[in-house]
């Protein structure tokens, strides 16, 4: 669940551009973390962000694989059988959807609910088909709204109702919460001169973290309150933090952060000055895969750092080009994250068996982190 | 496989290594059948031979073992079919004045040539090039000549010291196949090719090419040495000089008349027919197939291989040459992949369409097999759902396998997505069915199509392709894994949509390739660039310091993004002049200094 596509459109326009290179199964390098790379998602233009079940049989994910809707839908795939199921409506955008511990029901972000999907899809598919080019911007649709597909009837829950981005969201592992982005702050009151020049720049700077009662029973609580995107939230694997990524407010740099439950004790866990996010806690509770452009700003490659962020984070992947939004699975010794290391500037869902043990050494044996430069004045 | 002209022939694998023995699976249900049709005593499996025609009934009878039949309306398994197994110079005579040259010292036929005497006088018509008008770009050897009823003599290849770009151009329309086309267009009788001073392989006939296409070129062509090109310039200028005016590719170099020379030409050929036999049988549905959508589904894999490799497409070198060449890989794999996946599929209690499970022979030589079934009607392509074709599957490495042809249909990719989430490949797809096997005829007969691969390996073609080197712990994998879509395709309510693929533009004439790298292509990398599978040893690529896994990104200032990139570079590579190789390892970028050779 992360808004992945900000930055997979501005790394896009430049692998375009950049040298061709080696982008099959496990780079040099990547040998000792992940074995047996594989490309899981075939169909369709693009895939990404898999979220796995808590037994590990299945994967939700998003991706563009039907004709006639140029947008994100939601996926369920039975990683036994090879059966893949949409559970999104097929009308609209959607995004970042995860599974619900106990129930099997689907979270995710969508806007089919607004009249104007299927002109909007129309208007995408012609943008195509003129074979013009634009730089992928994610725009933060205030329609966004989070749903619940339930596993049980295949029926649709509305949880969130106002207007500005509700996306991002994911449970807590006894799923009873969610926790999400919510851009809503910058439609419920009176904006400045320039807050309403920001909003229509970047509406993303807007965002923050809320939690909520998992059946949307009561008003979500606003967990951060500092100036520039906060995203892409998840609950730790015992359920007392949650990890998420915050922007700066030039919305250029960002660093991976955990805070409690309430917002409180907030903990700095990179500071690369570069594009850090994407965090998820590895099941273990040791350590968090995250993603950064730290080599290069349309290079993204997967990092560990050890859950304090005492140490200088360690590099997992290399291969040119986009290796993002990891999600190990609940045992641990797996991972799903999205490259393009496949060929093209789309990415697809890659699975591969994961090293736990390395990574662990690979911290251990990692110098004691230092600071970027100029980081000291940022928070 | 057969013969990859455009690839691993052009760059001329010369020496057999690498033996490592892996995955042993003593239970693999495959690697009996592997070590069976791989053994002595099928010689090599060569169409049309003792040892194709026991093979053949090996696997009618373990067809039948696993339950299949013989096609409806048929009493047994053996389709045999005649073909031409090859062509050899018959006695080709050229007259010049009072002297007469033969066959083979002088002179070859060249293997399309038709069977006719003619004579007449002889022109000289350069490189024999013409470039279309559409290209844009004036280049006509034949310009101001008149050749009606003439013989025409012209240089092999293309001009030697021209300019990277006009040789990329004249390259293109440099095969003698081209070059005797314009000669017969242009009125001429007859065509002698030499190779110029000035060349490679400088004053030697062309060897004869197998060549299984039956229709005649509509004249008289052979090759001729250095000798008679000297008796026929011997009344003007010596050939040296004309042809170093020549090779700056400037396009106002005229040919000229032979003053006085008078020739008759009559080249023989003599091709051989044989009989083969592919192996048909099915597995019938298992319920009415009326009313089903294109009722067949169709296995396939050829068997027959290149037998002691006498045939030219073998590159067995010293010691190996005219040794039994085994065809493990090539194809005793693919075959027993078939047999594994029609096992799984006869054990599946329902099935709405048949399976045809088709064993060719004759693939090595030209695809020759499957084209003869598709042509015959037996079962017409139309009824045919899809078709999966296994040539060499049995050399894993790293877990990756090659789907190729997937270009054939939209629907192949969530068929593959389905079936390989729980068998675990990494897979890669290549949506070009062109490929050198016979998965190619079914793709151009409409029916949506697979080839599966592990891809080209040091012992291609070669007699050390043995059955101890097949990984059948990964074979039987494969196997399982077009099982389960091998019974998704007999079940569907609706056959896979064809979708016709484009030939990929600018491939390139064998002739006119002569240069040679040492490099052996990975055909299962989907990287961009060429990932090398192997160097061979001694080659210039080892020379210098290329090595396996590396991933060439440009060669002599041209960038390469897949195989046929870096074909159309090696054309342009001029014998002895080293260029910058720039490739990709272990994620950094790196230039060496490459020195090709001649092919040979």
């Amino acid at each position: 669940m992360q808004q992945i596509h900000n930055v997979l459109a501005v790394a896009a326009v430049l692998i375009a551009t950049a040298a061709p290179v080696a982008a099959q199964g496990a780079g040099p390098g990547e040998g000792a973390f992940l074995d047996r790379v594989r490309r899981l998602t075939i169909e369709g233009r693009r895939a990404g962000e898999g979220y796995w079940s808590p037994d590990g049989r299945q994967l939700v994910f998003q991706s563009e694989r039907e004709p006639g809707n140029p947008f994100y839908q939601i996926y369920l795939m039975d990683l036994t059988t090879g059966d893949v199921a949409r559970v999104s409506p097929g009308l609209g955008k959607t995004t970042c959807s995860f599974i619900q511990p106990g129930t099997g029901n689907i979270l995710f972000g969508s806007t089919h609910h607004d009249p104007r999907s299927e002109a909007l899809q129309a208007e995408e598919l012609a943008f195509r088909e003129s074979g013009q080019e634009r730089r992928y911007s994610w725009d933060y649709d205030p329609e966004m709204e989070l749903w619940v597909w339930r596993s049980a009837d295949g029926t649709l829950q509305r949880l969130t109702h106002a207007r500005g981005y509700d996306a991002e969201a994911s449970y807590s592992p006894d799923g009873r919460w969610i926790v999400f982005t919510s851009t809503r702050q910058a439609y419920d009151r009176a904006l400045t001169e320039k807050e309403r020049a920001q909003l229509e720049l970047d509406p993303s700077h807007f965002g923050e973290i809320y939690i909520m009662p998992a059946d949307g029973s009561a008003e979500p609580h606003r967990l951060t309150d500092v100036p520039g995107y906060d995203g892409g939230p998840f609950f730790s694997p015992d359920g007392t933090r949650i990890i998420w990524r915050r922007f700066d407010e030039a919305g250029l740099i960002a660093d991976i952060w955990t805070m409690d439950l309430d917002g409180g004790d907030p903990r700095q866990l990179t500071d690369f000055g570069a594009m850090s996010w994407a965090p998820y806690i590895h099941p273990s509770g040791e350590y968090v895969i995250f993603a950064s452009n730290k080599l290069g700003f349309e290079n993204f490659e997967l990092f560990l750092v050890d859950i304090d962020g005492t140490r200088e984070p360690v590099r997992v992947t290399y291969s040119d080009g986009f290796d993002g939004l990891p999600v190990p699975s609940p045992d641990g010794a797996r991972l799903a994250w999205t490259t393009n290391r496949g060929g093209g500037r789309e990415g697809q869902i890659y699975l591969a068996e994961w090293n736990h043990a390395h990574a662990l050494a690979a911290l251990e044996a990692a110098p004691a982190r230092r600071a970027a430069a100029g980081s000291e004045d940022r928070p | 496989m057969s013969a990859m002209p455009r690839v691993v022939v052009v760059l001329g694998l010369t020496l057999g290594l690498s033996a490592t023995a892996v995955g042993q699976g003593p239970s693999s249900p495959t690697r009996v059948l592997v070590e069976t049709l791989a053994a002595e005593r099928f010689g090599g499996r060569e169409a049309g031979s003792t040892g194709e025609a026991l093979a053949a009934d090996y696997l009618a009878g373990e067809l039948a073992r696993l339950g299949a039949r013989p096609l409806p309306g048929r009493d047994t398994m053996l389709a045999p079919f005649e073909f031409t197994a090859g062509n050899r110079d018959a006695g080709t005579r050229l007259t010049l004045g009072d002297r007469t040259f033969t066959a083979p010292d002088h002179l070859l036929a060249l293997s399309f040539s038709d069977d006719a005497t003619v004579s007449g006088d002889v022109v000289f018509a350069g490189y024999g090039i013409v470039v279309p008008d559409s290209q844009d770009f004036g280049y006509d050897s034949y310009a101001g000549l008149d050749v009606e009823g003439k013989l025409v003599v012209v240089l092999r290849y293309y001009p030697e010291d021209a300019d990277r770009d006009t040789r990329a151009i004249l390259a293109r329309y440099s095969g003698l196949r081209y070059k005797a086309m314009a000669a017969r267009q242009r009125g001429a009788t007859g065509l002698l090719v030499v190779t110029g001073p000035r060349s490679p392989n400088a004053g030697t006939t062309v060897p004869m090419t197998f060549d299984t296409a039956l229709a005649g070129s509509g004249i008289a062509a052979a090759s001729v040495n250095g000798e008679v090109a000297a008796a026929l310039f011997a009344g003007g200028r010596s050939l040296e000089e004309v042809q170093q005016e020549l090779d700056s590719g400037n396009p106002h170099v005229a040919g000229f008349p032979l003053a006085g020379v008078t020739v008759a030409l009559a080249p023989r050929v003599a091709r051989v027919t044989a009989t083969a036999r592919n192996v048909l049988a099915y597995l019938p549905a298992t319920s009415d197939v009326s009313g089903v959508d294109r009722p067949w589904v169709a296995l396939g894999a050829h068997y027959d291989h290149l037998g002691l490799g006498e045939r030219g497409t073998s590159l067995a070198t010293g010691d190996d040459a005219g040794r039994p060449h085994l065809g493990a890989d090539d194809n005793a794999s693919g075959t027993a992949a078939v047999l594994a996946v029609t096992e799984a599929v006869a054990r599946m209690p329902e099935r709405r369409r048949h399976v045809l499970v088709a064993l060719w022979s004759a693939e090595e030589i030209g695809l020759i097999g499957s084209k003869t079934f598709l042509d015959g009607g037996t079962v017409p392509p139309d009824s045919i759902a899809a078709y999966l074709n296994f040539d060499m599957v049995g050399r894993m490495q790293d877990n990756r396998l090659a789907v190729q042809a997937t270009g054939t249909s939209p629907d192949w990719a969530s068929l593959l997505e389905r079936a390989n989430v729980p068998a675990g490949f990494d897979l890669t797809l290549q949506a070009d069915p062109y490929q050198p096997t016979d998965v190619q005829n079914f793709a151009q007969a409409s029916v949506p199509s697979l080839n599966f691969t592990t891809g080209a390996h040091l012992d291609y073609h070669r007699p050390s392709d043995t059955a101890d080197k097949i990984n059948y712990v990964d074979l039987d994998r494969v196997a399982a894994f077009a099982a389960t879509l091998a019974v998704r395709l007999a079940n569907l309510d609706e056959a896979p949509v064809y979708v016709r693929v484009e030939e990929t533009a600018g491939t390139t004439s064998r002739d006119g390739l002569r240069v040679f790298t040492g490099t052996v292509p990975d055909y299962t990398s989907e990287a961009e660039g060429l990932r090398l599978s192997g160097v061979i040893g001694g080659g210039p690529a080892e020379q210098a310091g290329l090595r396996q896994g590396d991933v060439i990104v440009e060669i002599d200032g041209q960038s390469i993004t897949n195989i046929y990139d870096y074909t159309y570079a090696l054309e342009l590579l001029t014998i002895g002049e080293p260029v910058a190789v720039v490739f990709q390892r272990d994620g950094a970028r790196q230039t060496v200094t490459l020195t090709p050779e001649a092919r040979r």
